[in-house]
């Protein structure tokens, strides 16, 4: 039985994800820590540049399949080299990072290999024999220890940002190694048409210095404005959860989160948005995050420098009356 | 076309957790439940295909006794009857599970589409839809945000949702299983006639013993992974709460913004 931690790369225009970094840096510790190998999968078409980079930067193998079936991303295609793979290596576990594209098909290749999959994590626990993994739940009010259970191999989806500390270390193994890719055409069921970008329209608002974002807890859009106004009198960008834009209170180019805009203002006020994860990977980056909601247990409390326990109807309008005092 | 959609029942955004004895699962006794947000998308959705094309929408829920509340709303707002997966032995299942239980509730059935959300609020695994996809050996697409079926040629094109305010198009043949994103259309309300024609509408009770599933294939012991503890999580920074009534508190935190953060 293989020891063996293989970490998948995913890639855009010939770069590697910075998740996928992080997925190698936390490979890296782990193998360290269980004293496994472990190995960089990579799955493309004219890859070499990348793979060569990737060999370079974390000296570790690299294990290249290569394809033009693999050229544009599609699940059929990647279940299928990577059941291959991992039925020829019979690895230990099979790490990911959890963006869109693993949300799609890792569950499925898991499916297909008879395994579970630990979707996810933001934390993980060693205690000298078993490894767990930590994964928030109910909308990340409370966390769920998980562990392994069946054979390997085991797969495990990261948490973007969530394993940053681990540095990519620089190993002594650097090596190529081109693996099977085999496909059949009736792997191929779908077509893909293409990738567009929305209308980003006139809303960025990456450059802005103060962001104030409103969340479901606004109740509707009539009452949304309270989030304008205050906006207006800091000259401050307008930011939104997903429920905002989903209800049509406001245009989605407004949308702060995994599925939006990612900033990092000096100041990120938000009201009466709860802080589930997909929000919080677009907006945990800012200098300093005001957060006013009723609810003391909401996650947002959590990554918040300052924080009011109260109704937005109540506290907005006053913030808004002192914002006006600063700025006479 | 037959349709298939799949609602979870979730606790309530709003609710406030207790852990339970064994420490693994959330105490229900004071929690209001709801149906999954991004289920309800997917059942207005299922009910607008069935619109344009005709044909049937079946609600699927897995649950106790309680779930029977989501079902009924469903029917309400127009899904023609329902399956009930429960029995007490599907407690503490993962996505597995729940995913080889809802394959066995279609083998009497002839679907074309499957209709999930994107992830449960509550365990959130964002993997069911996927793995009956691969049960029913069916092509799956997730964080959808539009359909357009063409009848004549039996394939879908839907639009999905990637990060960053990308979207990729693509074209797959039916049978298939969809996991669909919220947002992708406005869910209406039942109304009063929709509520007293539900009454009258089927809803089949389906055990583990009629899907012929055993025990030990079932709840903890039949998932492939292992929840372990349930937990409060820790804080990530030190947050200067300001207390009082709103209108002292706003003043205060204006204050600290300017003096303390020099951030206004
Ligand atoms: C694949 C995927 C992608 C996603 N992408 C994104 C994304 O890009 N961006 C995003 O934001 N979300 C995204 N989501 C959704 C995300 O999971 C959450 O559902 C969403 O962020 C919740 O928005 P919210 O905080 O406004 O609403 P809720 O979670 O419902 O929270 C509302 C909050 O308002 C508070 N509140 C209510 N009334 C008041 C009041 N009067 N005064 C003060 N507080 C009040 C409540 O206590 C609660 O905390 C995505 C989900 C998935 C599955
Ligand atoms: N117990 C259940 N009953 C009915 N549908 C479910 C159940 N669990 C999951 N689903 C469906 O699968 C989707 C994804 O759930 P999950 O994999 O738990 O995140 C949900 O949005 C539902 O549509």
């Amino acid at each position: 039985m293989s020891e063996e931690i293989l970490v998948l790369i995913e890639h855009r225009g010939g770069k590697a994800r910075a998740i996928s970094w992080e997925a190698i840096g936390f490979g890296q510790k782990l193998a360290g820590l269980l004293n496994r190998e472990m190995a960089v999968v990579l799955l493309g078409h004219e890859v070499d540049a990348l793979a060569a980079e990737m060999t370079q930067r974390c000296g570790q193998a690299v294990l290249v399949a290569s394809s033009p079936q693999l050229e544009s991303y599609t699940p059929e295609a990647y279940c299928a080299v990577l059941s291959q793979l991992v039925c020829q290596r019979s690895p230990w576990l099979l790490l990911l990072g959890h963006t869109y594209q693993a949300i799609d098909f890792a569950p499925r290749l898991a499916a297909m290999l008879g395994r579970g999959l630990i979707p996810n994590c933001v934390d993980f626990r060693w205690d000298g024999t078993q490894l767990t993994f930590v994964r928030q739940v109910f909308n990340g009010k409370l966390n769920l220890e998980v562990g392994f259970k069946g054979s390997p191999p085991h797969l495990v989806s990261l948490q973007q940002g969530a394993f940053s500390a681990y540095d990519v270390q620089s190993a002594s193994n650097p090596k190529l190694v081109h693996v099977d890719a085999a496909l059949t055409p009736e792997v191929l069921k779908r077509k893909v048409l293409g990738i567009l970008k929305t209308a980003q329209g006139q809303v960025d608002l990456t450059q802005a210095d103060i962001i104030v974002a409103g969340g479901r807890g606004l109740a509707n859009k009539e009452k949304f404005q309270i989030i304008l106004d205050l906006a207006q009198v800091l000259g401050a960008g307008v930011g939104a959860s997903r429920p905002v834009t989903d209800g049509g209170w406001l245009p989605k180019e407004h949308q702060i989160g995994s599925s939006g805009q990612t900033v990092a203002p000096k100041l990120y006020i938000a009201c009466g948005i709860s802080g589930a994860i997909q929000h919080l990977v677009g907006m945990s980056n800012s200098g300093c995050i005001v957060a006013i909601n009723k609810d003391p247990n909401a996650p947002i409390f959590s990554i918040a420098d300052y924080g009011i326990v109260g109704d937005v109807f109540k506290v907005v309008p006053v913030l808004i009356e002192a914002a006006k005092e600063i700025r006479k | 076309m037959q349709i298939l959609v799949c609602l979870k029942q979730v606790p309530d955004k709003d609710s406030r957790y207790k852990i339970d004895s064994a420490g693994t699962g959330i105490d229900e006794e004071d929690l209001v439940f709801e149906t999954n947000e991004s289920d309800q998308y997917a059942l207005e959705e299922g009910l607008r295909l069935r619109e344009k094309f005709g044909g049937e929408v079946v609600l699927l829920s897995l649950g106790g006794e309680r779930v029977l509340k989501s079902i009924k709303n469903g029917l309400a707002m127009g899904a023609d009857r329902a399956l009930h997966l429960t029995g007490s032995e599907f407690q503490g299942s993962d996505a597995s599970v729940v995913a080889s239980a809802i394959r066995r509730a279609m083998a009497t059935e002839a679907f074309d589409l499957v209709l999930t959300g994107v992830q449960s609020d509550d365990l959130g695994f964002g993997q069911t839809g996927t793995i009956l996809a691969e049960l029913l050996g069916w092509v799956h697409a997730t964080i959808v945000v539009e359909i357009d079926i063409q009848p004549e040629t039996r394939t879908v094109r839907v639009k999905r949702e990637l990060e960053s305010n990308l979207f990729e198009q693509v074209e797959i043949p039916l049978p298939a299983v969809l996991a669909i994103q919220s947002g992708i259309n406005q869910p209406r309300y039942a109304t009063l006639k929709g509520i007293m024609q539900a009454k009258k509408k089927e809803i089949k009770t389906l055990t583990p013993a009629i899907l012929g599933m055993q025990p030990g294939d079932l709840g903890s012991t039949g998932s492939r992974v292992d929840h372990r503890r349930l937990f409060f999580p820790e804080k990530r920074k030190q947050t200067v709460m300001i207390e009082g009534e709103p209108e002292e508190a706003a003043k205060r935190l204006v204050e600290k913004l300017r003096k303390e953060a020099r951030v206004l």
